[in-house]
């Protein structure tokens, strides 16, 4: 259940900016997790609703968004987005493209607070 | 809709780890110290190829080995021997060791001298990939039973190891391993990593792997932090 801590990372990082900011409740909080992550999206929002109990974050939404797996391939010169199970191969040239370019995110993005 | 505001944060949930994984990597560089981290699925053979590997080097290296395993002691148990300080990371809810765990589990010991440190990762191929231990070599096992594509399947830990080494070659033919599907499909993910196939039963291709530890542990020690 690596979802769990990763849930604990972003309370505490949520926590910390509203405790600098004088914030005491907070409604949503947005993040954006990678596909190579291997992040599980219920997985995380289930953790989300478990550890936010009595913080101020209960009640909360936690709003995920999905960032997809982008490679740079060299040889075609530009992005691209490997197939899902085909591991870094580029779709368009079947050449293995090992830049990840994004994919890996686990960013704690922002609240939303009352005013 | 407008009594709520949003209040920007931006902070990657990696940092806190990257920034200890950081300091142990300088660490570990001002005291000439291998680093290790191996993963797998659980009962790739970790253990048996850790056993084995010790074996063949404690003689010749003050060798430390961190055993993450989120309930027993096992596996330590099998791997303490002489000369070798093998500690025992029990991380319990936890599926994967984390740069803190590795500082706070140094920390305890009196100014460690290794010349090598395994550190034998919780068995599963999701979770220890996100997380950077300060080490200088990642290695990630698959037996040879495990299914050829299963690179595929977890791409990161493939992807950020150096080293992908097929495990229990000595039953290949009887399970049909597909070596060329087992290469290819870690080539997919990453094309760099050094490919080794070993048998640590029967030993079969542990001298390529002992070589390249060797190798390793010799031009760490030669090169300390500037």
């Amino acid at each position: 259940m690596h979802e769990i801590s990763v849930a604990l990372g972003l309370l505490e990082g949520v926590e910390t900016t509203a405790h600098e900011q004088g914030i005491d409740s907070v409604r949503a909080v947005h993040v954006r997790i990678g596909a190579m992550s291997g992040i599980v999206r219920d997985a995380l929002l289930f953790s989300w609703d478990a550890v936010t109990a009595d913080t101020i974050c209960e009640g909360s939404v936690l709003r995920v968004e999905e960032v997809p797996l982008i490679v740079y391939c060299e040889r075609c010169g530009g992005e691209r987005a490997p197939r899902p199970g085909s591991g870094l191969l580029c779709p368009e040239c079947s050449t293995v493209a090992p830049h990840v370019v994004r994919g890996r995110e686990m960013e704690l993005v922002a609240m939303e607070v009352p005013q | 809709m407008s009594n709520l505001r949003v209040v920007a944060i931006a902070r990657n949930l990696m940092l806190k780890n990257d920034a200890i994984a950081g300091r142990l990597r300088e660490r570990f560089a001002a005291r000439g110290t291998l680093v290790v981290n191996l993963l797998s699925s659980p009962g790739s053979g970790k253990t048996t190829l850790l056993e084995k590997t010790i074996e063949q080097l404690a003689a010749r290296y003050a060798i430390g080995v961190l055993v993450g395993d989120q309930a027993t002691e096992n596996d330590a148990v099998r791997l303490r021997r002489d000369g070798v300080e093998v500690r025992q990371i029990t991380t319990g809810a936890e599926c994967r060791l984390d740069a803190e765990m590795i500082a706070t589990a140094l920390d305890n010991r009196q100014e460690e001298r290794y010349d090598l440190l395994f550190i034998e990762n919780v068995g599963n191929l999701i979770c220890p990939a996100e997380y950077d231990l300060g080490e200088d070599l990642r290695v990630v096992l698959f037996a040879v039973t495990e299914g050829e594509d299963k690179p595929l399947k977890y791409p990161l830990a493939f992807n950020t190891s150096q080293v992908a080494l097929i495990t229990k070659t000595d039953i290949a033919a009887a399970v049909g391993y597909d070596r060329a599907a087992a290469t290819a499909s870690i080539r997919q993910v990453n094309p760099e990593a050094r490919i080794l196939e070993l048998s640590a039963r029967t030993g079969q291709g542990m001298d390529e792997w002992l070589a390249l530890l060797q190798e390793r542990i010799s031009a760490k020690a030669l090169a300390p932090a500037g």
